[in-house]
């Protein structure tokens, strides 16, 4: 039997890693729209009694959904690694690798993790006291929309390492996408003041335009990854292949900083 | 040449603050007898001639005007996107309430 | 001191096409404008509903000031089409000279909108007191963010002045855009009714 070339391939565990990027993004939609139904988040303005309905109208969704997460939720670290090894190969100090690795693990702890166990605490026990379920509720959506400024820091440390990247690993205009990004964050600050409005944390703007922000940047670096990956030649020099003319910036000949 | 486009970027700026200038006028106006209303007519004025000084900005500051035919053609589309949107959004909402 | 003049400069004739600056930035230009465009959307489609509301808060601003907020950095567009137009010939200390004063005119701008934001405080108007200034607090809040943001781009401008025309034009593209974006967001808060 013929050796599959894939065992072969030096850049299979690269691979491994982005079809694991694309699947726990895939499966982060699946159960936040679908099948939790916790994004579009629930209204800020609701009073107890009504967030008792919310999770009712729920209860099987948010126990399913939150379980798949906790079991497959660690995939996310392969897009987390992805991403530092890109920085790695970049020409800049390893130190913005380090500190986007360790910024990024630290908040998917109030960013992503606990809304999730907010939210199974109140959907086991329906009967507890509405004050507790909406105290739940809160610290939930708080949490994800709210804690906003580490991934804030992360992204423009992303961006700053591409825009002094000498090895056009990712084209410069992800660079500056990375700062719309980091922006979103800036705008998603005031969930914490308002209950209702657009800059609630369901709000046209803190939330809609903000996904949509979101979902084009997750889109992008997916993709640019995934072309990262083909253009991998594991030395420490430019990358090779990027070299239409849209994306070449002109290396000063002093490049002494 | 250095003193021809010096004049044309003073020319482009006088005629800039001139439309700003005129929006005082137009805010007077629409604050007839003093009590401010609800006005289309002000609105879209205000909108449209945002989005030429907009264009003005482009063009000129912005060099469009020396740029590739590609990048001449995408910023007019996106002015009248914006246009589009925000007059849209204006006479949609309006038509609702 | 041995330099290779940039290629950019020295082919440079009268005629030839070129996009201003790096591609890329002019992506980001879209982009936010897209993202600005949405949030003016909301805010007036926001307006129609509550229109005296809307009409009450927005006659507690000055015009005059929202004007003069405008032409200020109308004029550090200028100054800074000056500065590439000298950069690009070569001319770096009045390049120089126009880059500080495009960061002086943004910084004029930075004191006039707090010396607004101040008075409106005063008067009792806050980010929470009424939706009309729920947006305006909003609006001017993000346009300064971009705008303390121009100033850093500013320092790479200077920084990388005699080194790459291409980073000039792009800084300036970004600088431009923080104008543009406040000529849009006088006419929807000041003037709009």
């Amino acid at each position: 039997m013929m050796r599959p070339a894939i065992l072969d391939d030096p850049k299979r565990e690269l691979w491994l890693a982005w079809y694991a990027t694309v699947g726990f993004y895939s499966l982060y939609t699946v159960v936040f729209f679908i099948i939790t139904r916790t994004q579009p988040p629930g209204k800020p303005w609701y009073d107890p009694s009504q967030v008792v309905g919310w999770f009712a109208g729920r209860h099987d969704g948010l126990l399913i959904g939150f379980a798949l997460i906790f079991v497959l939720g660690g995939l996310s670290a392969t897009s987390l690694a992805l991403i530092t090894y890109s920085i790695r190969r970049m020409s800049v100090s390893r130190a913005f690798a380090y500190s986007y690795l360790i910024l990024y693990a630290v908040a998917a702890v109030p960013g992503f993790l606990f809304i999730c166990t907010a939210m199974t605490v109140g959907a086991m026990r329906p009967e507890r006291s509405p004050a507790l379920l909406q105290w739940l509720y809160d610290l939930a959506f708080l949490s994800f929309s709210g804690t906003m400024g580490v991934f804030l820091i992360g992204s423009l440390i992303w961006m700053t390492a591409i825009l002094l990247d000498k090895n056009h690993v990712f084209p410069k205009w992800f660079g500056y996408l990375n700062l719309c990004n980091a922006l979103t964050e800036v705008v998603v600050a005031p969930s914490w003041i308002f209950h209702e409005g657009a800059l609630a944390w369901n709000g046209a703007i803190a939330w809609w335009i903000n996904v949509v922000v979101f979902a084009l940047y997750t889109g992008a670096f997916i993709y640019l990854l995934r072309s990262m990956i083909l253009r991998e030649d594991f030395g420490t020099g430019p990358l090779p292949g990027l070299d239409s003319k849209v994306w070449r910036t002109i290396v000063p000949v002093e490049a002494t900083v | 040449m250095e003193s021809r486009v010096n004049m044309r970027l003073f020319v482009v700026w006088l005629i800039l603050v001139g439309i700003t200038v005129a929006y005082l006028a137009i805010d007077r106006a629409a604050n007839d007898h003093g009590l401010a209303t609800a006005s289309t007519a002000v609105t879209v004025a205000a909108i449209c001639l945002a989005l030429v000084k907009v264009r003005i900005i482009m063009r000129e500051f912005m060099e469009v005007r020396t740029a590739p035919p590609v990048l001449r053609r995408l910023t007019d589309y996106w002015i009248v996107l914006m246009a589009a949107a925000l007059l849209g959004v204006y006479l949609a909402g309006k038509a609702v309430a | 001191m041995t330099t290779t003049q940039e290629p950019l400069v020295v082919v440079r004739e009268q005629g030839t096409r070129h996009i201003p600056g790096q591609p890329d930035m002019w992506v980001f230009v879209f982009f936010e404008s897209l993202v600005f465009t949405a949030y003016f959307c909301v805010y007036l489609y926001s307006r129609t509903q509550h229109e005296r509301a809307f009409l009450h808060g927005q006659s507690q601003l000055l015009a005059w000031l929202g004007v003069l907020d405008t032409v200020v950095l109308l004029t550090s567009s200028w100054t800074m089409a000056r500065c590439v137009q000298h950069a690009r010939a070569g001319r770096y200390a009045p390049a120089r000279r126009d880059a500080f004063l495009t960061a002086g005119l943004g910084f004029v701008f930075l004191v006039l909108k707090i010396v607004e934001w101040v008075r409106l405080i005063h008067l009792g108007h806050t980010f929470t007191s009424s939706e009309f200034f729920q947006y305006y607090f909003f609006l001017t809040a993000i346009h300064c963010v971009h705008l303390l943001i121009g100033f850093v781009v500013l320092g790479v401008l200077v920084w990388k002045l005699s080194a790459s025309q291409e980073i000039v034009e792009t800084c300036a593209t970004y600088w431009h855009t923080v104008d543009f974006f406040w000529v849009l967001i006088f006419a929807l808060l000041y003037v709009v009714r």
